[in-house]
């Protein structure tokens, strides 16, 4: 077992035959995987702020925390393991930023987030094959190596794919 | 419907709760009041073998990085501020109220401990930005304790909770408050609410109870409170520290305009600052382990 297990603003790759790449209950954060197909390597970022400006610090401290800078971190990880894949190649995929019921504008984080990783992406050449993002419920996210499955779940609402 | 909840099963459940010390009571109290100073906390705890130790292990942790061990406590508090003194009093008196796994909402262990921390933090940050201002630490409690009446309901909410989300999603309900009303016949609230008054909690945070998720119906001079524990419950939820199928699944009330000066700058600063403070928090009190869900 060598499952990665991800906290807020932590990103990981593996390619370990038979492990996971899992977050839990991205509420407006968002969560990008990435698999490269042909190495069987799974990688994610959960981000929870869409830009780093607003604290230097942190951003030094944290950089995964913002999807600014989070997204092509989590990119430089999968580079470093053997991925040579851009573009279609490399599996995308963006889950989370979730709002909170009657929720404003100021309120609604989860969508800064899923349009700020939407940029960064475009940025890298990369866009999202799918998506499971907005809504108002949580998503416990996990990426499969072997397969390159994503699922996804919530209390109260089982489990599904992406 | 037999899956209805009386005010008489509540408060037989609330009769059986553990009596909180006298330590806690004077503690809130002393909270609640305008000006207090560190020497009343540090009053109380002084002669409290056990809880003197815990703060000292709290400052004392890693996660801190101090060079030197702390060995007084008005250090300790001072460094680490009020909020540990009634975290570590709360847990410690009220048995396994933060920590049992809450049935009807599909909670895990710890959840709700997780969820009031995280609402505790994110609600005196945001009586930061209050138009009018007032005691952060009041605010810091009233977050910490706002969902309690979670810990009696659960049990009971358990036979009807199945059928929440469905309603709310037909719309036949606006939110899992109205959801729990309808299905139980009353809600998480009002049940805190009747336990803040078995332990006679300060007016205020009785208050904040009850109105944590309907603030603007709260009287006036409590209302300002009662948002800064909705808002703070509303920044743990979108953070992920939910307690279960209930996650997210309440209305924001935007009637805090007129109290808090909100924008999504700040509301970005409030939950960066909160995540900082929580992480400290979940490991000076050794709560890391069994929060790894
Ligand atoms: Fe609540
Ligand atoms: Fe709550």
């Amino acid at each position: 077992m060598s499952d990665i297990i991800l906290g807020i603003g932590d990103y990981g790759a593996s390619k370990n035959p038979g492990s996971m790449v899992k977050t839990y209950a991205l509420g407006s954060c968002v969560a990008v995987t990435m698999y490269d197909p042909i190495l069987h390597l799974a990688g994610m970022v959960h981000v929870a702020l869409p830009e780093s400006k607003i604290n230097r610090a942190k951003s030094e401290e944290c950089p995964g925390y913002f999807a600014d800078l989070g997204v092509p971190l989590l990119f430089d990880e999968m580079v470093r393991l053997g991925c040579q894949r851009k573009g279609r190649g490399l599996i995308v995929k963006m889950l989370g930023g979730a709002s909170v019921m009657a929720g404003n504008d100021t309120f609604n984080i989860g969508k800064r987030n899923v349009l700020a990783v939407k940029k960064i992406l475009w940025t890298l050449g990369m866009g999202p094959v799918a998506e499971d993002v907005g809504a108002n419920h949580s998503r416990t996210v996990s990426l499969y190596a072997d397969s390159g499955l994503v699922t996804v779940s919530c209390p109260g609402r089982g489990q599904w794919q992406i | 419907m037999e899956s209805r909840i009386t005010f008489e099963n509540v408060r037989e459940a609330i009769e059986k709760l553990p009596m909180l010390s006298p330590n806690v009571s004077r503690l809130l109290q002393i909270m609640a009041d305008e000006d207090y100073e560190l020497d009343d906390v540090v009053n109380i705890v002084k002669y409290d073998a056990a809880l003197t130790a815990k703060v000292l292990k709290a400052v004392n942790s890693p996660v801190f990085g101090l060079l030197n061990p702390v060995t007084s406590l008005d250090r300790a508090i001072s460094y680490l501020g009020k909020w540990i003194v009634v975290s570590i009093i709360l847990s410690d008196s009220t048995g396994d109220l933060f920590s049992r796994p809450l049935a009807g909402y599909e909670g895990q262990q710890n959840a709700l401990w997780r969820h009031d921390l995280f609402a505790a933090f994110s609600s005196s940050e945001v009586a930061r930005y209050a138009k009018q201002s007032f005691e952060k630490e009041l605010a810091f409690t009233a977050g910490l304790l706002h969902d309690i009446g979670k810990y009696v309901f659960a049990p009971f909410w358990k036979q009807a909770s199945g059928e929440a989300l469905g309603r709310i999603e037909e719309g036949s309900v606006a939110d899992y408050l109205a959801a729990e009303r309808v299905l139980a016949g009353l809600d998480h609230a009002q049940v805190g609410y009747e336990m803040a008054r078995y332990w006679e909690f300060p007016e205020p945070l009785q208050q904040a109870i009850l109105y944590h998720h309907t603030p603007e119906q709260a009287p006036e001079r409590f209302r300002a409170l009662a948002y800064a524990a909705h808002l703070g419950d509303m920044c743990a939820m979108m953070a992920g520290c939910d307690t279960g199928n209930d996650g997210m699944q309440y209305q924001l009330d935007n009637g805090y305009i007129e109290y808090f000066e909100l924008t999504s700058e700040s509301l970005a600063q409030i939950l960066l600052e909160t995540e900082i403070q929580f992480k400290q928090a979940i490991s000076s009190l050794s709560l890391e382990e069994e929060v790894d869900k």
